[in-house]
């Protein structure tokens, strides 16, 4: 070998050993790192995006509290859950390159109002409690890939699960489903109403598609009463569904009463009293239904306790930071950290996302009112 | 599809009738301050909005009422009731001239546009919601139970609640009184007289400013009893029913007659029935298209609305 070329050869060599060697410190080197958050922050629906930030920056503290030296920026993209605001914040947010990976967007269709722009600016997305079924379709034209991932069950495996929780124990029930016009409420009316022709016996008498804005349900429970049904699905959200249940209480109506994981919040028995009690309500456990050590530390922490999607919201966190640990600093590298990914959920169950970006899994629990909370009466099977 | 209509047919009418008198008593304060100002008070839904936390307020901090405590009963009731409905209207009137100081006053002194006061009244109006929002979290606030629903009695196979009832019987007395205090009381006439011709009336001694703060008030003062009644009934509140609700009044306002206050009273009670019906008949999802409807064909035939009288082509 001639000597010029052994020297070149020696000093490629060493550069790349060098430069391995940059690379292979920063993998576990301690630095300043970007996530961000988007939900509703304000407007109707802040509660659900404030509960979820609060998730998000409580697995941050966590994760800075184990791993020193390293320092989470949690930016919170207030979307209002709304698509025509997402689709003026998300392009802010697509090129900013310091954002290296995003916990959300909560709701579906502010998903998919900001998905080009995450799209083009290659930032992975992995949401708490998107479960619109379309985003995950490759067939599609929300199909959200290569970029979205979420790590909660789809609307299509909770439709069945809440019809079968719904009707559990009732003799040729006869349902009424309604909806609250949302573009949540309405595809998850659908899969309630599949799902229901599979529950032997059960019968579905009637609905209804009342806004979300209503207070007056009296044309609603007219219809429940004449079409003398026993069991009443709401697919809406716990604010509506506590003044409904009231009303539906009031009028001498016995049907049990069933929502989706948009009733699940502790806030709905509180807030419909006596009426709630005995409703069932299909969702995801909380901090406290994983543990109530972690829930106490959450509160001490956050100042609040946690609240609907804080499970999921504090998967997606950790998934994101996990590849931070792992040095994945770029968006392009956490892309692939995130779609290779096979670690545990703190349910204990396995996050690995399929082509799609879904979970393998959606188990979701049932929960019946008891003297003013939601109990945990285990996985609908 | 009718089917509903005909088995339910008394109870739909009387859940109407309830919730059109909310609707009347929150369309009052938009006409009042249109009759007088010839403009929309934007902030009214607000208004209606802080009225409903004035009751909330009342029944679980004043008397201490839980979720899970006994109602009221007997005379304990009487006084629980009398309070929140007096609170309610005296935090919703407050409001309102909290409102015609901030956003009407101060432009209208300096001869500002009409466009510059609409506006000025939308920011407070979002201020005013945005405040509630930050103070309440976002969350919805429920309101506890001291009025006992208790069904009193049958009436074609309706059942007639006491809430209800109370409802409707207690927003007519309120309706009344407003009615005869414009027709016949000194500050009335004076109301009267700006709405009628603004020059004539100062001329003749009204003094405007004192009109204009007494109109808010009182436009406030029925928003503030309907706050209450809507607690009552539906036991329930939220920084952003302002906008259904005023949006409801306004339209029953326009359908009776803007300006003119038995046309907000016959404009109100046929949104909260037309409200019913529609939803039971043709689903809730047809409820606005309906309403909406049923406006234009108004419109088209009375341009003034059902009641509106030409009061505002006599002024131009």
């Amino acid at each position: 070998m001639n000597k010029k070329i052994k020297q070149s050869l020696a000093i490629v060599t060493s550069a790349a050993l060098a430069f391995g060697a940059v690379v292979a410190s920063s993998a576990n080197a301690a630095g300043t790192y970007t996530i961000a958050y988007q939900g509703p922050l304000s407007g109707g629906e802040a509660s659900t995006g404030t509960d979820e930030l609060n998730a998000v920056k409580y697995a941050a503290k966590v994760f800075m509290a184990k791993n020193k030296g390293f320092k989470i920026n949690v930016v919170a993209v207030d979307d209002q859950g709304d698509p025509a605001v997402a689709g003026t914040v998300a392009p802010g947010v697509g090129s900013n390159k310091k954002i290296i990976g995003l916990v959300g967007p909560a709701y579906s269709g502010a998903t998919i109002a900001s998905l080009p722009y995450y799209k083009a600016g290659g930032l992975v997305m992995v949401s708490p409690s998107a479960t619109r079924v379309s985003i995950t379709d490759p067939t599609s034209p929300d199909f959200g890939g290569p970029v979205f991932h979420r790590v909660v069950g789809k609307d299509d495996l909770q439709g069945p699960a809440l019809a079968k929780y719904a009707t559990a124990g009732v003799t040729n029930a006869k349902v009424f489903v309604f909806d609250d016009q949302s573009s949540y409420a309405v595809p998850l009316r659908g899969y309630v109403e599949a799902g229901l022709k599979k529950v032997a016996g059960a019968t579905l008498v009637g609905g209804d598609s009342v806004p979300n804005t209503t207070t007056d349900f009296s044309p609603t429970i007219a219809k429940i009463k004449t079409t003398g049904a026993t069991v009443v699905i709401y697919t809406g959200y716990y604010s509506q569904g506590a003044i409904f249940i009231k009303q539906l209480r009031t009028s001498g109506s016995t049907a049990i009463f069933a929502g989706g994981d948009g009733v699940f919040n502790q806030e709905f028995p509180k807030l419909a009293g006596a009426s709630a009690e005995g409703s069932r309500v299909t969702g995801v456990g909380g901090l406290a239904g994983i543990s109530e050590a972690l829930e106490a530390d959450y509160k001490k922490q956050m100042g609040a306790s946690s609240g609907v999607y804080s499970v999921e919201s504090y998967d997606a966190a950790n998934l994101l930071l996990a590849g931070i640990k792992a040095g994945k600093t770029t968006r392009a590298a956490m892309l692939k950290f995130v779609k290779a990914y096979n670690g545990k959920s703190i349910t204990g169950n396995t996050i690995k996302f399929d082509k799609n970006g879904d979970i393998s899994y959606g188990l979701f629990a049932g929960f019946t009112s008891k003297g003013g909370v939601l109990v945990n009466t285990g996985i609908i099977k | 599809m009718f089917a509903v209509l005909i088995d339910q047919f008394w109870s739909l009418t009387i859940a109407g009738i309830a919730l059109g008198f909310i609707y009347v008593l929150v369309s009052l304060g938009y006409t009042m301050v249109y009759g007088v100002l010839r403009m929309i008070n934007f902030a009214n839904s607000e208004i209606f909005m802080w009225g409903t936390f004035g009751a909330v307020v009342s029944n679980r901090d004043l008397f201490k009422y839980t979720q899970t405590s006994e109602p009221a009963t007997g005379l304990k009731l009487l006084v629980v009731l009398l309070t929140g409905l007096l609170f309610s209207m005296f935090i919703a009137g407050l409001t309102a001239v909290f409102v015609e100081f901030v956003a009407y006053r101060r432009l209208r002194m300096r001869g500002t546009n009409r466009l510059a006061t609409l506006i000025s009244a939308i920011g407070v109006s979002i201020a005013l919601a945005e405040v509630m929002r930050l103070l309440t979290d976002s969350r919805p606030v429920g309101s506890p139970r001291v009025l006992e629903k208790i069904i009193l009695t049958e009436v074609w196979g309706a059942n007639v609640r006491l809430d209800t009832l109370i409802t409707i019987i207690a927003a007519a007395v309120i309706y009344f009184i407003l009615e005869r205090f414009i027709k016949l009381s000194r500050m009335g006439k004076a109301i009267r007289a700006v709405s009628q011709n603004e020059d004539a009336a100062k001329l003749m001694g009204v003094n405007l400013n004192r009109v204009i703060t007494v109109t808010f008030l009182v436009g406030g003062l029925a928003t503030g009893a309907a706050g209450f009644f809507y607690v009552t009934v539906f036991e329930y509140t939220k920084f952003n029913i302002g906008f259904t609700m005023g949006l409801a009044a306004f339209t029953a306002a326009v359908l009776g007659g803007i300006g003119n206050i038995r046309g907000a009273f016959w404009g109100g009670l046929s949104l909260g029935l037309l409200e019913v019906y529609a939803s039971a008949v043709l689903g809730t999802q047809w409820k606005a298209v309906t309403v909406f409807l049923v406006l234009i064909l108004v419109l088209l035939f009375k341009p003034n609305g059902l009641f509106g009288e030409a009061v505002q082509q006599t002024r131009a």
